[in-house]
């Protein structure tokens, strides 16, 4: 490039450097490929004390809001861990008001049809009755089923999947009497060995193992007492409960039926609730820096006027001022949502080496759809915090705006 | 960029035997401008003024006369109450703000007392600064504008890091990027020593012989020295016996 250093050029020759091979990348650098997002960029750094600390203000409010939204999915999906079993079992018995004390073998084939393709249906024998084992008595809860595996755990794994012989006993009855595996059980004077023990009860259910005695259908006579369908998911519950109803109660009341679909529902409505609210509470702190982004920007603006006057008197249009101030709040709201988020990924992350809960309720969608959410949010509040500095700004008179 | 009206005139500046074919730099026809408050302050009073092509034009007046409500006239900052105002030969009294923004861009460069440099800009993205936001690169000119005023040496220094008069030369640089026909310089020597002062009247002297139409307010006498012509405003009117242009010539 030959430059005349001395007087004017002819003004045109300045059209014949632009494509040449010029300083103009080394000198500006990406400045003028992204001016609006550079400039701002510039006019954060000026004052990385204010800068900072307004981007901590969103920091702190999105790692209140992130951290508060995940905690609430975890704790949301633990208690559905917890509580998985109760939206999948149906229990039907007599109706009180027939006096009968068993199913009809007719109800029993009904349900059998009804559970079809939906769960298992387990009939169930039951009884309370004392045991013996080791010198000691207990009073426990008896049943009879073939299929214990279907509703119960095993200590040690699961339950045989057809029970012929033999006693299973619930960890209770089994610390209580000193039962292990082989040892002798009598139950209402006939003698048992014992095969297996149950797992404690972890689903909310009538029908607990932990202080029961299990023996096999063929050591009771007469009609199943009761039913208990094991459905496939709680909406299957739900269906099979309508259906039985529908099936069985149709001129009277000849069943019972327990289930509990429609509490998972409430559980679950009140996690919602309560994930709301925390969400709602850790916006509180999001407002707060909303405020201080608000007053940075309208402080920044009014000690800029000087310079923005200049800006629009040199040529630059008033949506161009508008647009890099309304950046510059924004890159202060993705600073600090970005930090925020980071503080919340670290904090969850402390909760799961400190808690038993498991890294499955905490890599879910929602909560990576918090964290991102949260980095959102955290510069849409920037945005709207700096809606009005910036219009303000903008639309001084450039006249006005010089006088500084 | 295309106006929205009809374009200014491109002038190539470079040939001064023709700037007296040309319409003017820049004029004001019986130009009013009232302020509106509890009363009504007349800041310019039917004032004419032109601004020849390469003409050098020094406003002088004591404070308050209505010499910076004039440049702003000038630099379509602000608009008359009455009056028109022709910027190469082109009403542009009354286009929208856009518009005005646009002529701004295009036709006319600042000068101001104080600079007015972006603090965060090297000194070769502050003369860039006036076509950030245009499609096309102008950084080679600005480049080759500072090596003109002298600072080839100071392309990536920010504000800071430069003189008053090399601020001052910068700021001619950003002046000067989109090839005004009009230079409107609010004491462009006010805050430099009589040397610093000296070499920037001089570059501008070098502005008007590209054709270009200087209009500087002052208070310093050596800018007169340098003017072709010296207008001297009093309350809001050209003093008769001053050359203040058509209609006031003498």
């Amino acid at each position: 490039m030959t430059v005349e250093v001395t007087g004017l050029q002819p003004e045109g020759n300045g059209e014949s450097h632009a494509e040449s091979e010029t300083p103009q990348n080394g000198l500006t650098g990406w400045i003028w490929r992204l001016p609006t997002v550079a400039l701002a960029w510039r006019n954060l750094r000026r004052n990385r004390l204010r800068s900072g600390l307004a981007a901590v203000g969103i920091a702190i409010g999105i790692f209140t809001v992130v951290v508060l939204g995940v905690f609430g999915t975890v704790l949301q999906l633990s208690a559905a861990d917890e509580l998985g079993g109760i939206g999948n079992q149906v229990i039907i018995s007599p109706a009180d008001e027939l006096e009968e004390e068993s199913l009809a073998t007719r109800d029993i084939q009904e349900l059998e049809r009804i559970a079809s393709g939906r769960g298992d249906l387990v009939p169930l024998y039951s009884d309370n009755v004392v045991v013996d084992g080791s010198g000691e008595s207990a009073a426990v809860q008896l049943y009879g089923t073939n299929t214990p595996g279907l509703l119960f755990d095993g200590a040690d794994g699961e339950l045989p999947v057809q029970h012929r012989d033999g006693a299973i006993v619930g960890p209770e009855v089994a610390s209580q009497l000193d039962l292990q595996l082989g040892s002798p059980l009598d139950v209402a004077g006939e003698q048992y060995r014992v095969v297996d023990i149950a797992a404690a009860g972890e689903d909310i259910t009538p029908v607990q193992p932990d202080n029961a005695v299990i023996l096999p259908e063929r050591e009771f006579s007469g009609e199943f007492d009761q039913a208990i369908i094991v459905a496939d998911s709680p909406a299957d519950a739900t269906a099979v409960a309508e259906e039985t109803d529908a099936t069985l109660n149709v001129r009277v009341e000849r069943v019972d039926i327990f289930e509990l679909s429609d509490i998972l529902e409430t559980i679950d409505e009140f996690f919602t609730l309560l994930n709301r609210f925390l969400l709602g509470l850790g916006s509180v702190s999001l407002v707060v820096a909303g405020v201080s982004i608000f007053n940075l920007m309208l402080m920044s603006t009014n000690e800029r006027r000087g310079e923005i006057g200049v800006m629009r008197a040199v040529g630059i249009h008033k949506p161009d001022v508008l647009k890099l101030l309304l950046v510059e709040a924004t890159l202060l709201g993705l600073l600090g949502g970005v930090i925020g988020a980071f503080l919340s990924g670290v904090a969850v992350m402390a909760l799961w080496a400190v808690s038993p809960i498991g890294l499955d309720v905490i890599f879910v969608p929602r909560n990576g759809a918090f964290l991102l959410g949260g980095i959102l949010f955290g510069m849409f509040v920037a945005l709207a915090s700096g809606l009005y500095p910036a219009w303000k700004a903008a639309s001084e008179r450039p006249v006005e705006a010089l006088r500084g | 960029m295309t106006t929205q009206n009809t374009p200014l005139e491109a002038d190539a500046h470079g040939d001064t035997d023709s700037h007296s074919e040309r319409p003017p730099a820049a004029e004001l026809v019986t130009v009013t401008k009232q302020y509106e408050g509890a009363e009504t302050v007349t800041a310019l009073d039917a004032v004419d003024l032109s601004i020849a092509r390469g003409e050098f034009v020094a406003v002088v007046g004591p404070s308050g006369s209505g010499k910076s409500t004039m440049l702003n006239l000038l630099g379509l900052l602000d608009v008359p109450t009455e009056g028109l105002v022709r910027l190469a030969g082109r009403d542009v009294t009354d286009l929208s703000e856009a518009a005005l923004t646009d002529a701004r861009r295009e036709r006319i460069g600042f000068i101001f007392q104080d600079f007015h440099l972006l603090p965060t800009l090297t000194a070769v993205e502050n003369v860039t600064l006036p076509t950030a936001f245009e499609s096309g690169q102008s950084g080679d000119r600005a480049v080759t504008l500072l090596e003109r005023v002298g600072l080839g040496d100071r392309l990536t220094h920010t504000p800071d890091e430069l003189s008053g008069g090399q601020k001052q030369r910068v700021a001619i640089a950003r002046s000067l990027i989109n090839e005004p026909a009009l230079l409107l310089a609010d004491e462009p020597t006010g805050n430099l020593d009589r040397d610093t002062g000296t070499n920037i009247l001089e570059e501008f002297a070098r502005i008007c012989d590209r054709g270009v139409g200087v209009v500087a307010v002052t208070h310093d006498e050596l800018v007169t020295e340098y003017a072709d012509r010296t207008v001297r405003i009093v309350d809001g009117r050209l003093r008769r016996g001053d050359r203040g242009g058509d209609g006031f010539a003498t």
